[in-house]
């Protein structure tokens, strides 16, 4: 019962997060770059879900995003669900519990997810390889990420600690004895 | 780290699985995927339509305040654009008159007027930074198809990629994935326009003819090539012409004439 509430808990900040995205970042943005918030959620959930779950929140969202506002199906979802996957593997050789950790972790999965992006892009559309603004844009995104890493740091290690409990069974660090 | 052969083997597998998807996805036609776009459609945007409204009505209630300040340096200003308005005005009636008489002659009719057009409010725009796509409030129920040309009162906006019941989705010509055939008004030298990262008021003009000659400032419009956007719809001025040593890679950036970053309303254009 306590794994259907947080579900419908994950489903409902999705939403919250989507718009989000959506109106509050249009205006609140860092020279017009936003940040995204997605990959923070679906990391979040393979660092602290795991059991693949990562994986299949990312695919689904990620579709629903494509489905929305993006002009292919599927490479958001595909994206989304590798950040799922490196959440879990983090999750696996590193330690999650400190904030710098975690902004290594968003900072390396920013990276991922905007270069596939832009690598798919630049297969499907042939559009042009403009370098220096795409640095641009991911460092300011880079950056507004890890802020808001900072800020939601203590909601983050909440809400992911009381994931853990629900979806793991065990607590939290009986894996490091 | 010890890795056996089956690691290896998982780890071919997921390559090859990535591949493959990447092939099929870069092929899917998202008008296709139109019927799942719809129910997903309806959980978000009736929201979102509603978000968008109660931003409208509140920024309009903030500009009240900060406004009046400036008014009266607005209205100065505004006296003095308006005595240059109706200078250009006369002039223009002039032109209008020779114009009419001229299309007379060779028979032509004005194009713009045989345009039926459905009027759109934005009600969402793009959540990441790479991608420019807009949703607009109006979709298969009003008669909106995939690859109708949208464009707002100064010009041309995009074009429809896909349409749910209520709402339909547009790739602007600042997308960096657009390419729009168009002509320098003045000269008549067909020239590609792209979208570009670096501003999103800036297109990229290339594939300039070797011996054409452009000018900053010239006027940039369609050119009917491509079957999506019909001929004639301005798109911008050309700003700054950048030459490299091969002239045929020279190239110009051309300011847009849609401010994108302020634009609320389109039209549909749904028949030429």
């Amino acid at each position: 019962m306590k794994k259907f509430f947080s579900i419908i808990g994950l489903i409902l900040t999705f939403f919250i997060i989507y718009f989000l995205q959506a109106n509050f970042f249009n205006w609140f943005n860092i020279a017009e770059v936003k940040p995204n918030l997605f990959i923070v959620f679906i990391l979040v959930i393979g660092l602290f879900i795991g059991n693949k779950l990562g994986f299949i929140f990312g695919l689904i969202f990620g579709i629903y995003i494509d489905l929305l506002i993006g002009k292919a199906v599927g490479i958001t979802g595909i994206m989304l669900a590798i950040i799922g996957l490196v959440g879990e593997y983090l999750d696996k050789n590193f330690s999650k519990d400190s904030r710098v950790t975690l902004i290594f972790m968003v900072t390396g999965s920013t990276v991922i997810y905007e270069l596939g992006q832009y690598i798919f892009q630049m297969l499907k559309w042939n559009t042009n390889f403009e370098i220096l603004p795409f640095i641009k844009i991911l460092i300011i995104e880079i950056i507004f990420n890890m802020v808001l890493v900072i800020i939601l740091y203590p909601l983050i290690q909440k809400a992911g600690n009381y994931l853990e409990k629900v979806f793991k069974n065990k607590s939290i660090l009986t894996r490091y004895f | 780290m010890y890795r056996n052969k089956k690691t290896g083997m998982i780890g071919i597998i997921i390559t090859i699985i990535i591949l493959i998807l990447t092939v099929i996805l870069s092929n899917i036609d998202i008008q296709k995927m139109s019927y799942l776009e719809n129910i997903l459609n309806s959980l978000v945007m009736p929201i979102q339509n509603g978000l968008t409204y109660l931003k409208n009505k509140m920024e309009g209630n903030e500009s009240f305040f900060t406004d009046i300040s400036k008014l009266q340096e607005e209205n100065e200003e505004l006296k003095k654009k308006n005595s240059e308005l109706e200078q250009t005005l006369r002039e223009y009636e002039i032109i209008k008159s020779e114009n009419e008489t001229l299309k007379e002659y060779v028979n032509l009719k004005d194009k713009y007027q045989d345009y039926q057009t459905i009027p759109a409010y934005i009600i969402q725009k793009d959540i990441t930074n790479y991608n420019q796509t807009i949703v607009i409030n109006v979709g298969e129920k009003d008669g909106i198809k995939a690859n109708m040309a949208v464009i707002a009162d100064q010009g041309l906006v995009g074009h429809v990629i896909s349409t749910t019941q209520t709402t339909a989705k547009i790739q602007t010509i600042i997308d960096t994935a657009s390419s729009v055939s168009c002509n320098i008004s003045s000269s008549r030298e067909p020239i590609i326009v792209t979208g570009t990262l670096e501003k999103t008021s800036n297109l990229k003009a290339s594939y300039i003819p070797t011996d054409a000659t452009i000018l900053e400032s010239d006027k940039v419009e369609t050119s009917g090539i491509g079957g999506i956007y019909p001929k004639g719809i301005p798109i911008g001025t050309i700003k700054e012409i950048v030459s490299t040593k091969n002239i045929t890679d020279r190239y110009a950036y051309v300011e847009t004439a849609v401010d994108f970053k302020k634009l609320e309303t389109v039209l549909v254009i749904t028949k030429n």
